[in-house]
């Protein structure tokens, strides 16, 4: 089974939870659950990162990170901070398709590094398996209710459909689009006043 | 290290961030800045973040800034360049301001780090960062005030290197 009928199983669970993506999960996500708290990030291997940042300042929210084994791989430096704060409100996805798919399919060492073994050893309370989409979203939903950092992975073929539409949004535009969103639903301010500050 | 002239300097540092209105501390250590990142630590007006390696701390600052906290990272030069891609395809490209407090690693009296002393300030140059150097304790508030509501305004990392005669160490 290919990560599109992985997210499309857990769509409607999600809420309005912010889910941060990377590379070609954003246009399955952006399809499955579009939402202003959606991010697409660009640097290889941040998007857990980005998504810790934004658990830690917001530890009410729920964060999603959408995860790949070459990002994964590459920061594995994060798992240990993150586990460090254990940040109750992030569930971490890991979508293990063994290839750096984004870059043309160069195989990364997931097929012998063990990324639940990885997350556990970096002190991350929970992270487990899945092989169903049955099974991934009742794991989400544990990971949900249960308000425990989780990663959640499973091993998928390479590739998506072939009709999703491309995602229509400049990368500032989704920041700026994600910010207001998060004004709105947390109330509060967040973008400096700009050119019309007095100071 | 553990002298009154470096926790002086950085009580004087941590409350200069806090004027500057930083609540978001994430922090590598350097031996030279045990002191401040002893006092962030220690504060409670401040979230602090130690960091495994300093990449994923401008990530962390990133979604950090996202929802609304005011980030500094606290790091080596060295620390620095291990991030240079994340400042540029995270902090600069999505126009994310981070002030970035460097310990500035052989800079002048400095021994054993002239290699990475020469580089630091024409990799920020070459990155597009505005920096300065802070050496005197009078000039803390000013110059952390200064790069951080430079860092808002132009939606950037601002770096401020700091030298071991501001630090109080030797
Ligand atoms: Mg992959």
């Amino acid at each position: 089974m290919q990560r599109y009928a992985y997210l499309k199983a857990i769509a409607d669970d999600t809420g309005n939870a912010l889910a941060v993506c990377t590379g070609w999960s954003a246009r399955e996500w952006w399809a499955v659950r579009p939402s202003d708290g959606n991010l697409k990030t660009r640097t290889l291997g941040l998007v857990s990162s980005i998504a810790a940042g934004l658990a830690f300042a917001l530890p009410h929210r729920k964060v999603i990170a959408i995860d790949g084994d070459g990002a994964f791989l590459m920061n594995l430096c994060g798992l240990p901070t993150i586990a460090l704060q254990r940040p109750p409100n992030l569930i971490h996805l890991l979508f293990d398709n063994e290839v750096y798919e984004a870059s043309g399919g160069t195989a990364t060492a997931s097929h012998i590094a063990d990324a639940v073994s990885l997350a556990k050893g970096a002190g991350y309370p929970h992270a487990c398996w899945v092989s169903t989409a049955e099974e991934f979203r009742a794991e989400f939903l544990q990971a949900w209710q249960s308000d425990r950092l989780s990663l959640i992975a499973v091993k998928v073929e390479p590739g998506q459909p072939k009709d999703l539409p491309p995602l229509a949004l400049d990368e500032l535009e989704n920041k700026y689009t994600f910010m207001r969103y998060l004004e709105r639903t947390e109330k509060k301010g967040i973008l400096s006043p700009g050119f019309d500050s007095k100071s | 290290m553990d002298n009154m002239d470096a926790k002086q300097s950085a009580l004087a540092i941590v409350a200069g961030l806090k004027k500057a209105g930083i609540d978001f501390v994430a922090t590598l250590p350097d031996e030279k800045m045990l002191e401040v990142i002893r006092t962030v630590e220690k504060d409670s007006g401040l979230r602090h973040i130690p960091l495994c390696r300093e990449e994923e701390g401008v990530g962390i600052c990133a979604g950090a800034y996202l929802a609304g906290r005011k980030t500094a990272l606290i790091l080596q030069n060295a620390g620095f360049l291990n991030s240079c891609n994340a400042v540029t395809t995270t902090s600069l490209q999505f126009q994310i301001p981070t002030l970035l407090l460097i310990y500035f690693a052989g800079d002048i009296g400095d021994r054993g780090f002239t290699t990475l002393g020469a580089v630091t300030e024409p990799v920020l140059q070459a990155l597009g960062i505005r920096s300065y150097v802070l050496r005197k304790t009078e000039e803390i508030d000013e110059i952390l005030v200064g790069a951080q509501i430079l860092a808002e305004d132009s939606k950037r990392p601002v770096a401020v290197l700091l030298t071991k005669s501001l630090l109080g160490v030797k």
